[in-house]
C-alpha cells in the first residue's frame, strides 16, 4: 500500500457534532465508552443520550482517521473484574483537530456576536 | 461485576451485536457489552427501566449497523482510504480497493504463469462447456415460442393405435369441449410443387379453419384465409407461403402476393406469406393451404390420419381439458363398439411446448448436467490449486495480518483474486463455448427443433455471468477462509515451514473426495448412455444396411395413371439395375426404420367380419421384385414375388414373422389368405413368410407388416403408391456417381419426377438414433475430462503430500524403513482418498442416474457391470496419478531431506 501522506488537522474538519462531543469529552483525561456517555449527559443536562452503536460507531471512526486511542490500561481501574474496560483518550492529532474546531466555531462565535446573535460574554 | 452476573436482556443483547460487520464486533462488541450492562444497572429497576433502555437502543442499534456494513461494503474503514479521502485523492472510491486487489492478483498470476495458465485454462472449459450446452438448451427448450398465447396452446392426439384423429372424431371434439375456445385439425401431406420449370416434393400442411387463429399468428406480407375458404364450394385454392420458399422460390419479391405455383399439377394463389420462424407445425412446412371440410361428407370414423392443435379457454386448466375429453373417448367407445372394438380410445393432450420439446428435453438435460459435473469438478480442481498456493502464501497474509489488515479485507482480496481468475476463464470459456456451439450445432442431430437459430442472446450472457460469480465463489471462498485461519504471530515464529500442514492437507484431500466422487458419478452416467447405445447398435435389425443406396422418387399424380406409373417404374427399375454398380435394386413404399406408422384392418381366411372394430390390422408395404434380396432381408418360409406377380395373375403377399405368429400361431400361413377391410377387395394369397425387420425404429417393437407386389397394389391394397423409394445394393460403398447417374436415369425416363430422400441406408439407420449417439458421445468426453482433472486432482495432492513429508519420509528411511514401507505410506493415503470419493461417487451414480432412465435401453440405471468397470478406471487413472510422487517419495535421500529440513 503506497504510503500516505499525513493529513492535516484542518482536512478533517469540520467534525460531526457527535464526534465534537466525545472529542471534547475525552480532553480532560482517558475515559471507557459508558463514562463518555455520562460526561455527554452530565455536559448537556441529560439533554443528549448517546446509545452504544452510534458512540461506538463515532469511536471506530475517529480511531480509523487517527483521532483517538486506546489509552494504555490504567492502574487505577476501579472494576476488580477481569474485563479491562478499554478507555479512549485524544492523540495528539486529534488534540490538534480538535483545537482546530474549537478556533473554528470560536470564529463564528464571535461573528454570532458581533452581530448581536447572542450576547458577548462579559470578560 | 462479575462476568457471570448477567444483566437482564444481555443474552439477545449478545445475539443483536452480530448485525455489526464481523471486524467492527471484533473490535467493540465487548466494550458495547459492557456499555450495556452499565446502562441497565444504572436504569430504573424492574421491567420499566429495561423496556425503555431498549426503546432507545433498538433503533440505534438497527441504524448503525447498517451504517457500518454499507461503510465496510464500500471499503471506507481503511485507515489509509479514509486518510486518501480526506485529501481527496479520489481513492477513497469503493472501486479503488477493488481496482488495487485486481491490480495485486494479475501482479500474482504473471509471477507464476504456468501456474495461472493451468487454473485458466480449467476454468475456461468448465466454464466454455457449461456456455456451449446453454447456448443450445436455451435457443431449443428455453426461448419462448413465438405465439402469443403459448401456454395455452395444447396439443391434441390419441394413443396408440389410433395415435391420430379422424375427421368424425374433431368434429365432435369441436362441439363437445368446453375448455377449448378454439380447436383446429390440420394433416402435413407431401405433395409435388412446381414454381415455374422447377419441380420437387415438399412437406405442407393442410389446416382447418382455427388454426391460425388458435396460434395467433398473422402473415407478414398478404392477408390470412377468409372464412369463406374453408367453405366446401370455395373455389380456387389460396396458399400461405413460408418465409423460406419466399426467400429461395420467390428471391424475398414483396409483389408476390397473387403469383401462382402448382401443387401436385392445381393452380393455387398465393395470398401470404408467414413471418420467419413461424414453422408450426413442422421446420418445413412450404406453405399452407385451407382444408375445405364438407360436415355433410364426412370419411370413415375409422381413418385417423388428422392431428389437432387447441387454445384453451380462459380460465380453464389442462386438467379440465382432459377430463372433457376422456368422458367424450369413452361415450364414442360405447356408441361405436363397431369402431373402436378391441382398442381403447384415449385422448393425449399436452402443452405445445411438451409436444414440441418434449423429446428432446432430456438428452439436453442430460448433456447440461454432464457440463456442471464438469464444471464443479474443475471448481474443485482450482480450489485445490489455490490451497496449495495458498499455503506457501500463509507468511505474506500474517506478514499482511500483523500490519493491520483486517481479515475482512484479506478474504475480499482472496476473493477478488478468484473473481479475476474466474472472469479471465470466463473470457477464455466464451470464446470456446461460441467456437463450441458453432460445432455442436454443425453436428447436432437433425431433429433436434429450432437448432437453426440457436445463438447467444441475454438469457445466455446472463448465465454466463451468473456461472462466472459462482465458480469464483465456489472455488476462492475454502482457500479465502483457510487463509484467515490460524494464527499468524505462530506462522511468522515458525518461518512458514510446517504451515499447519494437517488442516490444511485434510481440506484439500476432502476436496480431491469431493473430486473422485463427481468424477464418478459423471462417468457411471456416460457409461450407463454407453451400453444402451451399444444395445441399439447389436440390435438386429432383420435386414442389411451396408451399401445400400436409397433415394425417393414421386410422380406428379395427375399425369400418372396406374398403368404409366407401373410403366415407368419398370423401365426405371430395368435401367438402374443394368447400372455397372448396381447388383440388384427394387422399390418399397415405405422404408424399415424411417416409414410411417399407418396400420390397415384386414379380415383372414373367408371370414367376413362385420366390424371393423374386431379385425385385425397391419402395416402395408408396397414393393417390387427383388426388394427382400436387396434389402437383405431373409426369407422363413414360401417365396419372394417374381415379375410374373403382376397385373391379371393371382393376387399375392408376403407377411413377416410377427404377422404368422399374431394371426396363425403355429402353423404355416403360406397359403392361407387375406384380404382388405373392404367389399370390393380381392381374396389374397400368402405365398411367403420373411424375417421380421425393425419397421418402426431400432427402439420401437416390430410391428405385423405385410408386403403387396406393387403392380397389384392398386387391386388388392387399395391404391397404387406413386412416391416409391428406390433403393439399391452396391458393389462398393456408394458414392455421388451413382446418385447422379440414377437422377439422370430418371429425368430420361419420365418428365417432372421429383427425386428426394437421397440417403445410404446407413445414414437412415445412423439417423434414427442420432440425438441418442450424439448426447452419448458427448457425455462421454466430458467424463472423460473429469476422469482427467480428477486424475490432475489426486496427482497434486500425493505430490504435495509427499514434498510436505521429505523430511519425515527422510528420517524413516535413515532409521531404515524399507521401501514398500515407503510407498505404503503414500499409497495408503492415496488410497484412502480415492476410496471414499469412490464409495460417495457410486452412491451419487445409483441416485443420479435414476435421472437418465427414460434414455437407458435394457440397460438398468445402476448396471453392474457399468459401475464396475467405472470404479476399475478410477482406481487405475488414481495409481497413475500417484506413479510420480511414490518414486519421487523413494528417490527421498535421508541426509539431502535432513539438512534441508
Amino acid at each position: 500500500m503506497p504510503s500516505a501522506p499525513k493529513p492535516l488537522p484542518i482536512d478533517l474538519l469540520p467534525l460531526k457534532p457527535v464526534e465534537l462531543l466525545v472529542l471534547t469529552m475525552l480532553s480532560g483525561e482517558p475515559r471507557h465508552g459508558y463514562g463518555i456517555r455520562q460526561d455527554i449527559l452530565a455536559h448537556t443536562n441529560g439533554a443528549i443520550e448517546l446509545e452504544a452503536g452510534n458512540l461506538y460507531r463515532t469511536i471506530r471512526r475517529l480511531e480509523t482517521d487517527g483521532l483517538l486511542d486506546e489509552s494504555s490500561p490504567r492502574a487505577s481501574a476501579t472494576d476488580s473484574d477481569d474485563e479491562r474496560r478499554r478507555y479512549y483518550e485524544l492523540t495528539p492529532l486529534g488534540k490538534r483537530v480538535l483545537a482546530a474546531e474549537l478556533e473554528r466555531l470560536r470564529a463564528l462565535v464571535r461573528l454570532g456576536e458581533a452581530r448581536r446573535i447572542i450576547q458577548p460574554l462579559p470578560t | 461485576m462479575t462476568r457471570r452476573d448477567r444483566v437482564r436482556g444481555e443474552r439477545i443483547y449478545r445475539i443483536l451485536l452480530r448485525a455489526y460487520p464481523r471486524a467492527f464486533r471484533e473490535r467493540y462488541a465487548r466494550d458495547m457489552l459492557d456499555f450495556y450492562r452499565a446502562r441497565i444497572t444504572d436504569a430504573r429497576p424492574g421491567v420499566a427501566g429495561v423496556a425503555r433502555v431498549w426503546s432507545q437502543l433498538l433503533p440505534d442499534m438497527f441504524a448503525t449497523a447498517m451504517a457500518e456494513r454499507l461503510a465496510w461494503l464500500h471499503g471506507n474503514t481503511d485507515r489509509a482510504t479514509a486518510i486518501h479521502r480526506h485529501y481527496g485523492t479520489r481513492r477513497e472510491h469503493p472501486m479503488s480497493i477493488l481496482e488495487q486487489d485486481v491490480r495485486y492478483a494479475i501482479r500474482g498470476m504473471l509471477r507464476q504463469p504456468a501456474f495461472a495458465l493451468i487454473v485458466l485454462g480449467t476454468l475456461a472449459l468448465g466454464i466454455g462447456a457449461n456456455g456451449a450446452i446453454f447456448t443450445i438448451v436455451n435457443g431449443v427448450l428455453l426461448r419462448p415460442l413465438p405465439y402469443a398465447n403459448a401456454g395455452r396452446i395444447v396439443d391434441f392426439a390419441h394413443k396408440d393405435p389410433y395415435s391420430q384423429v379422424s375427421e368424425a372424431e374433431f368434429v365432435d371434439y369441436k362441439k363437445g369441449l368446453p375448455a377449448l375456445s378454439r380447436l383446429a385439425a390440420y394433416s402435413r401431406p407431401t405433395l409435388t410443387m412446381t414454381i415455374g420449370d422447377e419441380s420437387q416434393v415438399v412437406e405442407v400442411a393442410r389446416v382447418s379453419l382455427d388454426f391460425f387463429p388458435a396460434l395467433d399468428v398473422a402473415p407478414a406480407i398478404g392477408r390470412g384465409f377468409a372464412p369463406e375458404e374453408f367453405s366446401p364450394t370455395a373455389r380456387g385454392v389460396v396458399v400461405l407461403i413460408s418465409h423460406a420458399l419466399w426467400q429461395q422460390q420467390f428471391a424475398g419479391d414483396v409483389q408476390v402476393v397473387g403469383r401462382t405455383l402448382l401443387a401436385d399439377g392445381v393452380s393455387a394463389t398465393i395470398v401470404g406469406v408467414m413471418p420467419q420462424g413461424f414453422d408450426f407445425p413442422n421446420e418445413n412446412t412450404a406453405f399452407w393451404f385451407p382444408w375445405r371440410l364438407d360436415v355433410a361428407r364426412l370419411q370413415t370414423r375409422n381413418n385417423h390420419y388428422l392431428r389437432m392443435v387447441g387454445l384453451l379457454a380462459p380460465g380453464a386448466s389442462l386438467a379440465q381439458l382432459r377430463a372433457q375429453a376422456n368422458a367424450l373417448d369413452a361415450r364414442w367407445m360405447q356408441d361405436f363398439p363397431d369402431i373402436y372394438g378391441r382398442e381403447r380410445l384415449v385422448a393425449v393432450i399436452e402443452p405445445l411446448r411438451e409436444h414440441l420439446f418434449g423429446r428432446t428435453r432430456p438428452y439436453l438435460v442430460a448433456l447440461l448436467g454432464a457440463a456442471v459435473f464438469v464444471l464443479l469438478i474443475a471448481c474443485v480442481n482450482v480450489a485445490n490449486l489455490l490451497l496449495v498456493r495458498g499455503d506457501a502464501r500463509r507468511k505474506e497474509l500474517a506478514i499482511r495480518t500483523a500490519l493491520g489488515a483486517s481479515a475482512g479485507r484479506v478474504v475480499r482480496q482472496m476473493l477478488t483474486e478468484s473473481l479475476v481468475y474466474a472472469a479471465l476463464g470466463a473470457i477464455g470459456g466464451s470464446l470456446l463455448a461460441i467456437a463450441a456451439g458453432r460445432l455442436l450445432v454443425r453436428f447436432a442431430p437433425s431433429d433436434v427443433p429450432r437448432l437453426h437459430d440457436v445463438g447467444v442472446d441475454g438469457r445466455v450472457v446472463a448465465f454466463m455471468l451468473i456461472t462466472t460469480v459462482m465458480t469464483a465463489l465456489v472455488f476462492g471462498l475454502v482457500p479465502a477462509l483457510r487463509g484467515i485461519k490460524g494464527d499468524s504471530a505462530e506462522t511468522l515464529r515458525d518461518g512458514g515451514r510446517t504451515s499447519g500442514a494437517g488442516a490444511s492437507h485434510l481440506a484439500r484431500r476432502s476436496l480431491v473426495m469431493v473430486e473422485v466422487a463427481l468424477a464418478v458419478v459423471l462417468l457411471s452416467g456416460a457409461g450407463v448412455l454407453m451400453r444402451s447405445l451399444i444395445r441399439l447398435r447389436a440390435v438386429d435389425l432383420g435386414f442389411a444396411p451396408e451399401h445400400i443406396q436409397t433415394l425417393e422418387v414421386t410422380l406428379p399424380p395427375r399425369m400418372y395413371t396406374d398403368t404409366t406409373a407401373r410403366m415407368f417404374f419398370d423401365e426405371l427399375l430395368l435401367r438402374v439395375r443394368q447400372l455397372p454398380d448396381v447388383s440388384s435394386a427394387a422399390l418399397d413404399g415405405s422404408l424399415p426404420i424411417s416409414g410411417d406408422d399407418s396400420a390397415w384392418s384386414i379380415m383372414i381366411d373367408g371370414h367376413v367380419l362385420k366390424t371393423i372394430g374386431e379385425s385385425p390390422s397391419a402395416r402395408p408395404a408396397q414393393i417390387t421384385s427383388g426388394y427382400f434380396k436387396t434389402m437383405g432381408i431373409s426369407l422363413r418360409r414360401g417365396r419372394e414375388f417374381t415379375e410374373a406377380d403382376g397385373v391379371g395373375a393371382p393376387f399375392v403377399a408376403v407377411i413377416n414373422e410377427r404377422m404368422a405368429n399374431m394371426l396363425w400361431p403355429g402353423v404355416n400361413p403360406v397359403g392361407h389368405t387375406l384380404k382388405m377391410f373392404s367389399a370390393t377387395a380381392p381374396w389374397v394369397t400368402i405365398v411367403g413368410v420373411a424375417a421380421d425387420v425393425r419397421a418402426r425404429g431400432i427402439q420401437n417393437d416390430i410391428p405385423p407388416i405385410m408386403y403387396f407386389p406393387y403392380a397389384q397394389a392398386g387391386t388388392s391394397a387399395y391404391y397404387q403408391p406413386k412416391r416409391m423409394t428406390l433403393v439399391m445394393r452396391t458393389k462398393a460403398a456408394g458414392d455421388g456417381a451413382l446418385v447422379d447417374a440414377v437422377r439422370g436415369l430418371i429425368r430420361r425416363t419420365g418428365p417432372r419426377v421429383a427425386v428426394s430422400q437421397v440417403a445410404t441406408m446407413d445414414d437412415v439407420v445412423g439417423q434414427s438414433i442420432a440425438s441418442r449417439r450424439f448426447t452419448t458421445g458427448l457425455v462421454a468426453a466430458f467424463a472423460i475430462l473429469a476422469l482427467m482433472l480428477a486424475a490432475i486432482g489426486i496427482y497434486g495432492v500425493i505430490a504435495y503430500g509427499v514434498s510436505q513429508r521429505r523430511y519425515e519420509i527422510g528420517v524413516r528411511v535413515a532409521l531404515g524403513a524399507s521401501p514398500g514401507s515407503v510407498i505404503r505410506l503414500v499409497l495408503v493415503d492415496a488410497g484412502r482418498t480415492t476410496l471414499t470419493g469412490l464409495a460417495i461417487g457410486l452412491c451419487g451414480a445409483a441416485l443420479m442416474n435414476q435421472l437418465l432412465r427414460s434414455l437407458l435401453v435394457q440397460t438398468s440405471s445402476t448396471d453392474a457391470v457399468t459401475l464396475a468397470s467405472v470404479a476399475l478406471s478410477i482406481v487405475v487413472v488414481a495409481a497413475a496419478a500417484c506413479l510420480i510422487p511414490t518414486r519421487r517419495a523413494m528417490m527421498v535421500s535421508p541426509t539431502e531431506a535432513l539438512r534441508a529440513g
